[in-house]
């Protein structure tokens, strides 16, 4: 009996699948990162991989708390919004804008934490509904301080930019800083207790899981990343408007972008992001409001076929290719698989 | 010896609803105390008050004398009562060690979680052998002892049980109390909440009535035993 325990993987899932998940994130990567050298006068193909990047990165932010926790949230364009505007200012008090980052990043999870005490004690549609209050709170606020927003006309900011390269290889960064979060949260011990707590709250809490600090942490996680990103945003654009950086339609997106991809799964939001943002960009020109009936369909499927969304579909599909049966329960946070002899037994 | 669970005239609602009214009992270290009553007598909700998923209208709760009723429910867990839900509450989807593991959440009992295991599996071999599997594809014998062994990997003094042979067929009921004594023989004082109401009293050193939310009767598992009243109402004799 002794040291049985010694040789037990603690690690969730298939001992092999973190490694392999990460070496492919590594991989791609760095063939990514390869882009600017090959194509460095390409603006439009280093446009599209800054916002894809982003939209990643802001993805990934998001499943934390809504996809791991089974938190959704619709307000986290306050986060993105405080970070753009945090590093508007500082930017245009002298700072060199990768300075302003950070700083971006925390001002957005104090507020995470003054919206997050209060209502992540509530249950999951009570939070919903109340961040939707609380971003739209924040667009308004933010239109009436003038002084310190420019309010309805925003702000403009340094003419000094760095070029797209930078841009484009800062948002892979972003991209790959969240992608490291998000992975090592899933495989952590936190990451069990914020999937423990979305099944069963009560049960998380009777063995010992501090529910609601653990809410908190992947807020704010959550939140210093969006804001982040929208530092970084600020920047690219030169510009800053209560409406566009506080908008709606911002937080909508990462909620999409996640249910697209598959919620709480670590590729999930990087899939959901390339659609999200190829559908937008391919469509919103030609056809302004197409794209919005695109997204619905796509959900309307997830629903009824694939609830682990793209991430999901991927993974049938790897399974399929390697000749092993498909699953014989549904997947579990876990992504373990059941193993197949010796079921049932003394029922 | 001060008791090591001091329940003291706890009262309890579920918003207007009434469920305790003035329950008091207490449960000695070493020992195993049963907590017997009709559906809806407030069994449950008595447990959900000593771990803190309830807060007590009024009263108190003492664990080796000091008063826990206003801790948190992790806080509880720390301090060494766990609780088996009734049903189990179980991750279905999460494998059974990882339902193990959420068991030693804590940072104390995560530290010696590798003995911990051992001692578990030593007591349910069959968790061992099941180890990676889905807890929702296990039997409902099985579900029962991960439930218990999930409870156990926090090392507590006092293990609450909440009637752990709901559902099971009368051979694994057997069974599930002959692991409660087992667990017991280890060290491990037990609360236990039951409908099986002659083997918890053969099982049991001591044992309270509750009914409506009122402790209507008590005494050594013997003597409650002989109770023409018990008898009647509960043993159908
Ligand atoms: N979540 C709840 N909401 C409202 N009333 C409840 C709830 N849980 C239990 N009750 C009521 O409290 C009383 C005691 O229930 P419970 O403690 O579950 O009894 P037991 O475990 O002895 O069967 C019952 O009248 C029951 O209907
Ligand atoms: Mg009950």
């Amino acid at each position: 009996m002794r040291a049985l325990s010694a040789r037990l993987p603690w690690a969730r899932g298939a001992p092999w699948a973190p490694r392999a998940s990460a070496l492919a994130a590594l991989a791609l990567g760095i063939l990514l990162a390869l882009v600017p050298a090959v194509a460095p006068r390409d603006i439009t193909l280093l446009n599209l991989g800054f916002f894809t990047f982003l939209y990643v990165a802001q993805g990934l932010a998001w499943n934390v708390l809504g996809g791991y926790a089974g938190y959704v949230s619709f307000g986290y364009a306050a986060f993105f919004g405080l970070g753009a505007y945090t590093t508007a200012l500082l930017w245009l008090a002298g700072w060199p804008p990768l300075a302003t980052y950070p700083v971006a990043g925390i001002v957005a999870a104090a507020f995470s934490l003054i919206v997050g005490v209060p209502t992540l004690r509530l249950v999951g549609p009570y939070f919903s509904i109340a961040t939707i209050g609380v971003g739209e709170a924040m667009r308004v606020l933010m239109l009436n301080l003038d002084r310190i927003t420019g309010g309805a006309s925003g702000l403009n900011l340094p003419t000094a930019v760095p070029s797209k390269t930078w841009f484009y290889t800062t948002s892979l960064l972003f991209a790959a800083v969240a992608f490291a979060v998000a992975a090592w949260v899933r495989g952590s011990r936190v990451g069990l207790g914020l999937m423990a707590l979305r099944m069963d709250l009560e049960a998380a809490e009777s063995l010992g899981v501090r529910t609601a600090l653990f809410k908190n942490v992947a807020h704010s996680l959550g939140a210093f990343l969006v804001g982040a990103c929208g530092g970084l945003y600020a920047t690219f654009l030169q510009y800053v408007h209560p409406d566009t950086v506080f908008s709606f339609t911002e937080s909508i997106s990462l909620v999409l972008i996640a249910l697209i991809g598959g919620l709480g799964t670590v590729w999930g939001p990087v899939l959901g992001a390339v659609v999200f943002y190829a559908v937008q960009d391919y469509l919103q020109t030609s056809y302004p409001t197409f794209h919005l009936l695109v997204y619905g369909v796509l959900l309307i499927l997830i629903l009824l076929f694939e609830p682990k969304g793209l991430a999901g579909l991927a993974e049938r599909a790897w399974r399929r290719m390697r000749g092993a049966p498909a699953r014989l329960a549904p997947a579990g946070p876990s992504g373990a698989e059941p193993a197949a002899p010796g079921r049932g037994g003394a029922g | 010896m001060a008791p090591l669970l001091e329940v003291e005239k706890i009262a309890a609602a579920y918003g207007e609803v009434r469920a305790l009214w003035d329950v008091s009992f207490s449960v000695q270290t070493g020992e195993i105390v049963t907590l017997l009553g009709a559906n809806g007598a407030g069994k449950t909700t008595t447990m959900r008050v000593i771990s803190g998923l309830l807060r007590p209208l009024g009263g108190e709760v003492r664990l080796g004398g000091r008063p826990i009723h206003r801790l948190p429910a992790p806080r509880i867990v720390a301090s060494g009562i766990v609780q088996i839900p009734e049903g189990r509450r179980l991750w279905p989807r999460m494998s059974v060690l990882e339902n193990l593991e959420l068991g030693a959440y804590l940072p104390e009992s995560r530290a010696r979680r590798a003995q911990t295991l051992d001692w578990v599996f030593s007591l349910f071999p069959r968790l061992a052998e099941r180890r990676a599997q889905l807890a929702g594809t296990l039997s409902g014998g099985e579900q029962q002892m991960l439930a218990i062994g999930r409870g156990l990997m926090s090392r507590p003094r006092l293990l609450m049980l909440d009637e752990p042979s709901l559902g099971l067929a009368p051979i694994l009921v057997r069974e599930v109390f002959e692991i409660v004594r087992k667990i017991n023989a280890e060290g491990v004082t037990v609360l236990l909440v039951e409908q099986n109401v002659r083997q918890a009293l053969e099982l049991a050193t001591r044992g309270y009535v509750l009914e409506t939310g009122r402790i209507t009767r008590s005494g050594t598992a013997a003597e409650l035993l002989q109770d023409p009243e018990i008898k009647r109402a509960y043993l159908g004799m």
